[in-house]
């Protein structure tokens, strides 16, 4: 079902800063899409409104074909993993997960309870308190405590942020695993291009309260609209061509030693199987990262580049 | 100077200072002789004993205890709305209504004492227990107030928000969320705003009539008719119950992780 | 935080309606009583207060004991805090303990002791007569001196508890590097540990002085009706004369000195660290 989740020209704001402005997004059912964006682009903002935890400054959210901008979060149907897990100290973990359902008389409540820490892995910690939990397991539980309610839309904020590199990959994994299961849909918010990209089936580029670009991770990644799409996907070197649009290349595309450019290496950093450079030349910054096999260049020496159009991205604009 | 000799002195003068009177109290209280010195004379209970046997002590002691108990629950039912309130809504004037529910700490007790006997009791016919009462929750309602708060205040937010999500109502997350969460909180506050209504004596100064007496008033009281041991005694007995609620309030709570 | 008003409104306005009820309003009645004489409006009532010698000598004296004893307050509260915080961790809780204590106690018990300790027949007396020092014990009660002690003993716990906490907030290397950089225990003390614990001592300072000023139990009991401080003149004045109009201008006195207390101290702490 397409439009499943609905946002009608929302507008969004603390006192007197505008957070989000006539924002439109449309949601598929059983999609797993992305908010992605710098802090401050308005991403954790909207999704606090798709649950209602936001008031609306303008415009609607629509849920299921149902206008639900005045209906309160509670009554929404919609579950929310936050960032700080929002676990109840005070109660154990199998009470954390059947908080919700026992305020609906969910007649299979211990059944439904076992299932979803099943899900998560966590069954035989039902009696432990949230406290004696790691970070990884507190999110499984809230995870659970979301999932088993069954909501409309799930919501995700920054979940893999608070996790070590190792456990990041895993609950990845599971999360992809858990849509593929459940068929819900999901949002999920993050300030981290490469979660958005391994993770989403869609990704929304935020920026400053708008978006600035709607795409699958193989179109946001390889084909940026613009200076700040690119540079959020790591073409760090941007190259303007006087009206308004321009050319983009990542580090490893641009060629030292040899070119019709020089500049000036301002920075130089060894990262194992290459070394990363910062020039400073007429056209602007660039920033370039060749194999160690190359001779290396020193700070301060003058080095020919080139920026060859074959393997640079066209931008329709550049700020 | 050795270092080490320097602190144990500065520790060892003001802590002789500070708890030495507690201590000669007591030697005093268990005194076997008729009028109050140190040295005792002699060791007896005697006081301890006498202490129980007069009446008007046992009468000011159940008044002291009525107001502490029931003044700081009052307090407590006013001031943790407000609390919530303060820690989680923008309350229109939150400054002005702050500074108006923590008056009763700038105002010396005994101006609000005098206020309400001349401009409550006197032309209206208020009784003076009712009018103690409510200056006694009135008084302890600023302590109520901050120190809920600054439990709420380390509650996140985000956990009730949760609560909400997962199908409460505000009201709901408040009872089932916050409510545990804070209990803590609120027994520090119990505690700290019985001890400060039992200890208080200037807005109980002109509160008091004809067998309505707070204990410490009583106390003072006594003392300036008789000079013989059971004050100490008395003194004594209030002595180690504060010296119980504390120990047993920071061995089961970290009290001072509230205060 | 949540936006709707009206119910953030709701939930503080009992209290709030409570506190002015019984604190504002009888409060603002009562001083607004010395400024209306005979029907019409005038500060009469302070003119007369303060034309009275008995008047101004306890007013002067509340001032001088209050100031007193926050003054001997921060001397002895800088060097117990110093050695507080300079103590492994456990034994600091159980001497941060025992400081503490005494404010949970009955002022009324603490004051007490004093009798036992200063009286005619008391411990310090005895003291003295067995020594041969003097024949006569000394007549140490109903005086400043004995005044004095009491709010000593009573309020010095509050300036030691804010010095420890401002000193427990400072850098723990502030002082050994100061000491590196050449300064002498002076300077140390001076430059590095006040600097650094204006606040505390602000705190401190204000706690001390208008507990001292508006206290009532100590100069009643070790004052006596000989040396009076405001508030037990304010008692005296109406128990013993009727007199509300004095009461009144005490009345007045006492809060401004408590506000102006708190602000002159504010304005020397934010002065002080922004020069």
């Amino acid at each position: 079902m397409s439009d499943f989740v609905l946002l009608e020209n929302l507008t969004l704001a603390y006192g007197k800063t505008i957070a989000v402005e006539a924002l439109n997004l449309s949601i598929n059912q059983g999609e797993l899409i992305t908010l992605l964006g710098p802090s401050g682009c308005g991403k954790t903002t909207t999704m606090r409104a798709i649950a209602g935890l936001m008031p609306l400054r303008g415009g609607k959210v629509w849920i299921d074909g149902q206008d639900v901008s005045r209906i309160p979060p509670s009554k929404r149907q919609v579950g929310l993993v936050f960032q700080s897990y929002a676990l109840f100290p005070h109660l154990s973990v199998f009470e954390n997960v059947a908080f919700g359902l026992r305020l609906r008389s969910e007649p299979n409540l211990k059944q439904a309870v076992m299932d979803g820490l099943e899900m998560v892995g966590l069954a035989e910690f039902a009696d432990r308190h949230p406290t004696d939990l790691s970070g990884g397991q507190q999110q499984r539980v809230a995870l659970a405590r979301s999932v088993v309610m069954k909501p409309k839309v799930l919501l995700l904020d920054e979940p893999l942020s608070n996790l070590d590199a190792r456990l990041r990959l895993d609950m990845r994994t599971e999360l992809q695993r858990l849509q593929k299961d459940t068929g819900i849909t999901m949002v999920f918010v993050t300030h981290d291009q490469s979660e958005a990209l391994a993770l989403a089936d869609k990704i929304v580029l935020m920026r400053d309260g708008a978006i600035e670009q709607i795409g699958t991770p193989e179109q946001i990644y390889s084909a940026p609209v613009s200076g700040f799409a690119a540079d959020f996907v790591g073409f760090e070197t941007i190259l303007p061509d006087g009206k308004g649009g321009g050319q983009a290349w990542r580090p490893g595309a641009v060629v030292l030693g040899q070119g019709p450019y020089n500049g000036t290496v301002r920075g130089a950093s060894f990262a194992g199987e290459r070394r990363e450079y910062v020039l400073d030349s007429k056209i602007g910054v660039v920033k370039a990262d060749v194999s160690v096999a190359h001779p290396a260049f020193e700070i301060g020496q003058t080095v020919d580049f080139d920026l060859p159009p074959e393997t640079a991205v066209q931008l329709a604009r550049v700020d | 100077m050795n270092s080490r000799v320097a602190t144990w002195l500065i520790l060892g003068v003001t802590l002789t200072f500070l708890i030495g009177p507690f201590l000669i109290i007591i030697a005093a209280s268990l005194s076997a002789g008729n009028s109050l010195a140190f040295p005792p004379q002699g060791l007896s209970l005697k006081w301890f004993i006498k202490v129980f046997e007069i009446e008007s002590f046992r009468a000011s002691f159940g008044v002291s205890m009525f107001l502490a108990i029931f003044g700081t629950f009052t307090a407590l039912v006013l001031g943790i709305p407000a609390s919530y309130a303060m820690t989680r809504y923008k309350v229109p004037g939150a400054e002005a209504v702050r500074l108006i529910v923590s008056s009763p700490i700038i105002v010396p007790g005994i101006i609000v004492g005098l206020a309400l006997l001349r401009y409550l009791v006197i032309p209206t016919g208020f009784g003076i227990g009712p009018a103690l009462f409510l200056a006694h929750t009135a008084l302890v309602l600023p302590y109520a107030v901050r120190v809920v708060s600054a439990s709420m205040e380390n509650l996140r937010v985000d956990m009730e928000e949760a609560a909400l999500l997962l199908g409460c109502s505000r009201f709901g997350a408040f009872v089932r969320v916050v409510l545990p969460n804070i209990r803590g909180g609120i027994l520090a506050a119990f505690i700290l705003g019985f001890v400060t209504s039992f200890n208080q004596v200037p807005v109980s100064l002109f509160l008091s009539g004809p067998g309505l007496r707070t204990l410490p008033i009583d106390m003072m009281a006594y003392m300036e008719i008789n000079y013989d041991p059971s004050v100490a005694a008395l003194s004594s007995l209030l002595a180690f119950m504060s010296i119980g609620i504390i120990f047993a309030a920071e061995k089961f709570l970290g009290l001072s992780k509230y205060v | 935080m949540f936006e709707n008003r009206a119910v953030g409104l709701a939930l503080t306005l009992p209290a709030a309606i409570f506190a002015a009820a019984l604190f504002l309003v009888p409060v603002g009645i009562l001083l607004s009583e010395a400024f209306r004489i005979d029907g019409s409006w005038s500060i009469g009532a302070y003119i007369d207060f303060f034309s009275s010698a008995r008047n101004r000598t306890v007013f002067l004296r509340t001032l001088k004991l209050g100031a007193f004893v926050a003054g001997v307050s921060a001397i002895v509260g800088y060097a117990a805090a110093f050695v507080i915080v300079s103590l492994p961790p456990t034994s600091r809780g159980r001497i941060f303990g025992l400081v503490t204590l005494p404010l949970m106690i009955s002022p009324v018990a603490r004051t007490y002791a004093w009798l036992v300790i200063l009286g005619r027949t008391g411990f310090v007396n005895q003291i003295l007569v067995n020594l041969g020092i003097t024949d006569t014990p000394f007549r140490i009660l109903f005086s400043e001196t004995a005044v004095f002690i009491g709010l000593l003993q009573l309020f010095m716990p509050l300036m030691i508890i804010s010095l420890v906490s401002a000193m427990e907030n400072m850098p723990k290397d502030a002082v050994p590097a100061a000491r590196i950089l050449g300064a002498n225990w002076f300077q140390v003390f001076w430059r590095v540990i006040l600097a650094l614990t204006r606040e505390g001592l602000v705190i401190g300072g204000t706690l001390v002085f208008t507990g001292s000023m508006t206290a009532y139990i100590t100069p009643a009991i070790l004052g006596g009706s000989k040396v009076l401080m405001l508030e037990t003149l304010l008692y005296q004045r109406v128990t013993v004369a009727n007199d509300f109009v004095s009461a009144s201008v005490i009345a007045m006195i006492l809060i401004v000195m408590s506000f102006s207390a708190n602000l002159l101290l504010k304005r020397i702490a934010t002065a002080r660290k922004s020069r």
